[in-house]
């Protein structure tokens, strides 16, 4: 045997080599598909408690108004329920097709649902196969009807409310909703969601949906 | 999982750009040892004569390729993590296509241009500018251009993902293709450098 490899060239040593990886590859598959799922309790149990792992309806209205682009948002309702509405530019994922979606780990990723619950499960699910940067809308989407679509002034309201309440209505004016200031009468019919194209400042900038028109500062 | 380094945040921007520019210094070096300063060279692989120039990228390709899948197997490297670019597939067969026709004409390709000048070639020297201005020229005239560039956007994609087939399956065709392609080109060289000598001599 010895005697055999030291007849070989060192061309033909290298082939050998790197044939032998190449079939070792073969029989491994998938390199990174084994690695399964890791929990560190102790960090989960952290993240929850400082509630570090939020993100409020104002601060992302407040994204979306700005234009940026370095997260992304996830829907995790029905796809009727996301057809009829979504928050602009979310991308409607289900729980169970969540890890073959294609999100990487280093990105920022905002779970939401209707109220929570879908999300914080959902945010579990990521935080064990170790994504880093997954965040809640807190609230969920009824806290960004609410606040963001149709926001209600308060009865007799402080010079201060009332200054806040028209910072919110031109927020609301902006994603199409409705304020509530007093004007709408009770048994009026419910209002209709607006439809969730965004009005024209904001498709100059990001695309909604994410779509490829964005391109990292990256590589070569 | 230690790897991507950056990524993980071991070490900076800073820290980042002063690593780039060692790996930079290597990948020069390793360029002009290979005989790659020289146009001659470089243009021999177009008339099968020499094809050091194919065989070396394919070399660096293999070790790459199988370094990061097995890292990636002993869960030293984070797959997922490694930046791949996005895929726009006309806009870079064009681009491709426009690369290697200079190729062909100016007997160099980026990164061998600036190794030759900075060896002291004159060629290689007027290559480098010839490609400066081109930069110039192509920012310049990007917005008409630009839907051009984005034109076919595939996204973030990889063989695997596209043929639905295992990376270890594409691996193996992969070593099986360079494996080939070596022992084949070397007949081809011997070849043409035979018939070079019949023909010219």
């Amino acid at each position: 045997m010895k005697n055999f490899w030291s007849t070989l060239t060192l061309n033909v040593r290298l082939g050998l080599v790197v044939g032998l990886l190449g079939l070792g590859a073969l029989f491994i598959g998938n390199p990174s598909g084994t690695s399964g799922v890791t929990i560190d309790p102790q960090e989960l149990a952290r993240i929850v408690q400082t509630e570090t792992d939020h993100v409020s309806v104002e601060t992302l209205a407040d994204w979306i108004i700005q234009g940026k682009a370095d997260y992304r948002l996830i829907d995790l309702r029905s796809d009727t329920a996301f057809v009829q509405y979504h928050i602009p530019g979310a991308e409607n994922v289900q729980l169970t097709a969540l890890s073959g979606y294609g999100l990487l780990r280093n990105e920022k990723i905002i779970l939401y649902s209707d109220g929570g619950i879908h999300s914080a499960q959902a945010w579990f699910l990521l935080k064990a196969r170790e994504y880093r940067g997954v965040y809640l809308l807190l609230g969920g989407l009824e806290e960004w009807k609410e606040k963001i679509l149709f926001p209600a002034v308060p009865a007799n309201p402080t010079p201060d409310q009332a200054a806040a309440f028209e910072k919110r209505k031109q927020v609301s004016t902006f994603f199409g909703g409705m304020p509530l200031d007093g004007t709408r009468q009770e048994g009026e019919p419910a209002i209709a969601m607006p439809n969730p194209v965004l009005p024209a400042p904001q498709a100059a900038g990001a695309a909604p949906g994410g779509g490829p028109a964005k391109k990292k500062k990256e590589g070569c | 999982m230690i790897a991507p380094f950056y990524k993980y945040g071991l070490f900076g921007d800073f820290t980042s750009l002063i690593i780039a520019f060692l790996i930079g210094i290597g990948f020069g070096f390793f360029l002009e040892r290979a005989g790659f300063g020289n146009a001659r060279t470089l243009a021999a692989q177009f008339y099968f004569t020499d094809l050091r120039v194919f065989k070396v990228m394919f070399t660096a390709i293999l070790t790459a390729m199988l370094g990061i899948f097995y890292l990636s197997w002993i869960g030293l490297l984070d797959l997922s993590l490694i930046y791949v670019s996005d895929t726009y597939l006309l806009p870079q067969i064009a681009g491709g296509l426009i690369l290697g026709a200079g190729f062909v004409i100016g007997g160099y390709c980026p990164g061998t241009s600036a190794v030759s000048a900075s060896t002291g070639r004159i060629d290689g020297a007027v290559y480098l500018l010839g490609m400066i201005a081109g930069l110039v020229v192509f920012a310049e005239c990007f917005p008409l251009v630009e839907s051009f560039y984005n034109a076919t956007p595939m996204g973030r994609i990889t063989l695997p993902e596209l043929f639905q087939v295992p990376y270890g399956l594409l691996v193996f065709l992969i070593v099986i293709m360079a494996v080939g392609a070596f022992a084949g080109g070397s007949w081809v060289e011997k070849r043409m450098a035979t018939r070079k000598g019949a023909t010219h001599t």
